[in-house]
């Protein structure tokens, strides 16, 4: 597999009301042609912001990047100029929004709003432009899109916008699509036409996904590759089955058990208890270790090191050391009963 | 949106009526009488001039006729100017005024909007608290302390400026400022605050993540979108502006509706209070319709929609 | 990391469980809505230098015209147009009283110091101006209780009632606000005479109706939310409601509006008087002084200087509190 993007060791830092909050914390990460990798995590955890650190739409200040590369062909994204990134933007790497009601300006055309990528990026001429967009409104799925171009985004239902907004993204053929909680706010049945949508379209274009949710749901139906991501870094990576069936890590067996599941032996959802860590003072040791069940003293004061479980699966947790006391992950983790 | 703007005109027609029954009323309700020296008429002289007024009718006969001149635009006859129609009156000194007020507005509105699209640019920095220190200056020092200041420092101490008078285009450039920079601050502020808030708008991210450069950003979909709200002040502005012209014609000298309004109150001219206040009231209530109609054709929102309450 | 793993010993991989504490503590200190709204308005070092300003003006206008013993009525044409004297302070050319170099004072032979100098009939203009300050701030406190007292409760009948209620007040409000103030204020002028009283009953006939139609708007978005929606679901009476959580959750911006609407009346009152239809003669308003300094403005500009001044203080402080205020309130920047 050939890699597409590679983020080093990425440390973003946010200066608010005189706090550093390091709310991205050493995070390494690839992404291989035409995969879908999902990024998963609480909120607060840092996916949110390493995905817009891609883009350098992390709004700086107060937000900057400390320390680290993004690289893509060869160029670090995380040090390029505004006017280096205003060429990858849209048209190298795209961007869909979670709430598809505030993403659209509500005084422009639909029509305009896809076509201005397009005249930026393509050159084309305002014609083009427009026959481009009415192209991309049927492959997201807009019926009479000749028509719906010159109305304006009030006039179209949340998942409509959603698909507006997914145009808007593929516009410029981009390599690849960030896809920051593209369902979080729709209906649960729109949420499955979305998903729908947006793995057709990988299906046809090729395009790499990088998925940020929240919701494993989402990431069972999508991904290739899973990034868990805890207090700024990522705890546990690894393939899809990895990361549903063979999990080492104890986060991910908490968010394994708070999944919803329909034949559940028990009638009761297991949450994690507490909160994520306040990243204005991140823990020494392993951010999870407050809330981890089976924390031991050492998870308090040391890091733990990434243990390769196989040549995809990483983890990092002290229980895969030699030393520690052999845990099984509990019964609930064990997925719809496979 | 047809429907929404006759509903809006019947609205501003009866708010107007309301207004020319009130000045009725208070003319019926004014103390003494009328007429000027009432005192050295004689009993006959004064019931000649009572019929002649048709002040002994009963007052629902009298309002009856007070509305149907109005109508036919007989706002009776000026007490100071030897019986001069009202009506000559005000369309002789409205042009003046109308153009003090324009010029004082356009120019305050343009500087505002830009100063207010800077000062949002720049939110939290020193250009911003700059621009918003002298706004609140602006917005707080009366125009006639202005005026004051700029006449005293630009026509007296340094002669650059006519200290009064209304003609060639220096004699126009102390009363304007005065008037505008209410205007200017008021827009500043506002417009600045829109900016800011349009800046956190997620559709702005969307913008930026096109790869739009920043001009195209900041022009093409937050300016847009920060402008459409700046229509709403244009109501209040133009009270501000009518209060400010009142005072602004009276230290400069300007032959407009302002200070023959002042004039008129302290010699109790009524005919020319009561044409006076029905025009300033008219102008205001005509504005306030405009602006809904124009909010409503520049929003695509309430365009569709047809109308918002 | 490596250096790290070297003191890792055998005994470090004892299990402890999760830390139930730990894990549920709040990291942030918990502050109350008005604590917050506080701390950031005291941190606000301009709005916090405009407040002592306000402080002591309004000091200064209950105080002032004690200070000397003139009176706000005194004349004696001796003593006319008298230029700023205070003897303590004679090397300030402002305080010397001489004007064109020639000491006016001694000239004339008067004896007694004037702080502010003195007006066309001798009256002194020090103890006028804070005599008509404290007019400026009569005026600040009627509007402020207008707002309060009108505005708020009409906001909030309209408002937490709705329907035809709401819709019959509306109207008359449109109907109110669709006439300027000036022509409101000239029509009771007109059957009154000009006065305090008259600039009284204007301002609490008009000056109310922006904060109702906020109080209006805040009850409409307030009544729908989820928390009152709970507490009518467990039964709470409207008095309860309206108490308890309407008003509390809507106090912040009714405090900001009333903040913001008393310099307007000031300037409305300064305004009236300046052309002559508000306090008048010998009645002492800063509007009025200004206006009486106005027509000599070229040879003793100081007749004017300090009641402007004062003016231009007492509204540029007010606005800067108000929007201290309003940025301490905003519940947008609180985090």
């Amino acid at each position: 597999m050939e890699k597409l993007l590679e983020i080093q060791n990425l440390n973003v830092q946010f200066d608010i009301f005189g706090a550093h909050v390091q709310a991205v914390r050493g995070v390494d990460l690839e992404l291989n042609i035409g995969e879908t990798l999902a990024i998963v995590g609480e909120s607060g955890s840092g996916k949110s912001v390493t995905s817009k650190a891609i883009m350098g739409l992390n709004p700086m200040p107060p937000g900057k990047v400390t320390g680290g590369k993004i690289l893509y062909n060869g160029q670090d994204l995380a040090h390029a100029s505004d006017k280096q990134m205003q060429k990858i933007r849209g048209k190298e790497i795209s961007m869909i929004f979670q709430d598809p009601m505030t993403a659209l300006n509500p005084t422009m055309k639909i029509g305009k709003q896809i076509m201005e990528g397009l005249i930026k990026h393509q050159n084309l001429n305002k014609h083009d432009a427009r026959a481009r967009a009415i192209e991309l409104l049927s492959l997201v799925g807009i019926p009479n899109p000749d028509k719906r171009v010159e109305e304006y985004p009030h006039q179209f239902s949340g998942g409509m916008r959603q698909r507006v907004v997914i145009a808007i993204a593929l516009a410029c053929n981009p390599k690849i699509l960030i896809a920051d909680e593209p369902t979080t706010a729709l209906d649960v049945t729109i949420q499955a036409q979305i998903l729908d949508l947006m793995r057709d379209i990988q299906k046809k274009t090729g395009t790499a996904i990088i998925l940020i949710t929240h919701d494993l749901g989402v990431v069972a139906n999508l991904a290739n590759r899973v990034a868990v991501m805890y207090g700024g870094k990522i705890v546990e990576t690894g393939t899809l089955d990895e990361i549903f069936y063979h999990s080492k890590h104890p986060y991910t067996w908490g968010l394994l058990s708070s999944m919803p599941r329909l034949h559940a032996k028990t009638d009761k959802l297991l949450a994690i208890p507490g909160t994520p860590p306040d990243l204005s003072d991140p823990p020494k040791g392993c951010p999870f270790a407050p809330r981890c069940p089976y924390a031991m003293k050492v998870c308090q004061d040391h890091m733990p090191d990434y243990t390769k479980v196989t040549d995809t699966q990483k983890t990092a947790c002290w229980l895969l050391d030699s030393r520690a006391p052999k845990v099984e992950p509990p019964k609930t983790v064990v997925v719809g009963g496979n | 949106m047809g429907k929404y703007i006759l509903k809006r005109i019947f609205y501003m027609l009866l708010t107007f009526y309301v207004v020319i029954t009130l000045t009725f009323l208070s003319m019926k309700l004014l103390p003494g009488t009328p007429f000027q020296n009432a005192q050295k008429l004689t009993p006959t002289q004064l019931n000649t001039l009572k019929h002649y007024y048709g002040l002994d009718q009963p007052v629902i006969v009298q309002y009856g006729k007070y509305i149907w001149n109005f109508i036919h635009g007989d706002l009776g006859t000026s007490f100071q100017f030897g019986n001069t129609p009202v009506t000559s009156l005000l369309f002789q000194q409205f042009p003046v005024s109308l153009d003090l007020g324009i010029e004082a507005m356009i120019i305050g509105t343009i500087i505002g909007i830009l100063l207010g699209i800077v000062a949002g640019l720049h939110h939290g920095k020193t250009t911003d608290w700059s621009a918003m220190i002298l706004a609140t200056f602006g917005f707080s020092i009366p125009s006639f302390i202005f005026a004051g200041i700029l006449q005293y420092c630009l026509g007296v101490l340094v002669q650059i400026f006519p200290v009064a008078g209304w003609g060639g285009p220096m004699t126009h450039v102390l009363p304007v400022t005065s008037l505008a920079v209410g205007v200017l601050a008021e827009v500043t502020i506002f417009m600045r605050t829109e900016m800011v808030e349009v800046l956190n708008q997620d559709y702005i991210v969307t913008a930026q993540a096109k790869g739009l450069t920043r001009s195209a950003v900041v022009f093409k979909h937050a300016v847009r979108n920060a402008l459409i709200p700046v229509v709403t002040i244009l109501g209040p502005m133009t009270a501000a502006i009518i209060t400010g012209s009142v005072v602004i014609e009276g230290i400069f000298g300007i032959p407009g509706i302002g200070k023959q309004f002042v004039s008129s109150i302290i010699t109790n001219d009524y005919p020319m209070i009561m044409g006076t206040t029905e025009l300033y009231s008219g102008l205001f209530i005509l504005t306030i319709l405009i602006v809904d109609i124009l909010y409503g054709v520049i929003d695509p929102r309430i365009r569709i929609s047809g109308g918002h309450s | 990391m490596a250096a790290a793993q070297g003191e890792i010993t055998q005994e470090m991989f004892e299990p402890v469980g999760a830390d139930k504490k730990a894990s549920e503590q709040i990291s942030r200190k918990v502050v109350s809505t008005w604590g917050d709204a506080f701390r950031r308005f005291v941190k606000n070092k301009g709005a916090l230098f405009s407040f002592f300003i306000l402080v002591f003006i309004i000091l200064m206008a209950l105080i002032g015209p004690h200070l000397n013993n003139y009176g706000i009525y005194n004349q004696s044409l001796v003593r006319s147009n008298l230029p700023p004297k205070i003897s303590a302070l004679s090397w300030i050319p402002a305080f010397s009283g001489k004007e064109n170099g020639v000491d006016i004072y001694q000239q004339r032979g008067v004896k007694q110091d004037f702080w502010f100098g003195t007006d066309q009939l001798g009256r002194d203009q020090w103890d006028r101006t804070w005599a008509g300050t404290q007019i400026s701030l009569i005026i600040g406190l009627i509007a402020a209780l207008a707002d309060v007292f009108i505005g708020v409760v009409y906001g909030g009948i309209s408002g937490y009632f709705g329907g035809v209620t709401d819709n019959i007040l509306q109207r008359i409000i449109e109907i109110i606000s669709g006439i300027p103030n000036l022509v409101w204020i000239i029509l009771l002028i007109l059957i009154m005479q000009p006065g305090l009283l008259t600039i009284t009953i204007a301002i609490l006939a008009t000056n109310w109706v922006a904060m109702a139609r906020i109080v209006r708007g805040e009850m409409f978005q307030l009544k729908s939310q989820e928390f009152v929606l709970a507490s009518r679901t467990l039964g709470a009476s409207d008095g309860r409601i309206i108490f308890r959580h309407l008003i509390p959750n809507s106090l912040g911006m009714i405090i900001v509006n009333t903040m913001f609407s008393i310099p307007l009346a000031i300037f409305f009152e300064a305004f009236l008087s300046f052309i002559g239809l508000g306090i008048r003669d010998p009645q002492a308003s800063l509007g009025s002084l200004i206006n009486n300094g106005f027509t000599i403005l070229q040879i003793h500009p100081y007749q004017t200087i300090y009641p402007g001044l004062i003016i231009s203080l007492l509204l540029i402080c007010f606005n800067i509190v108000g929007n201290g205020l309003r940025d301490a309130f905003d519940p947008k920047l609180r985090r």
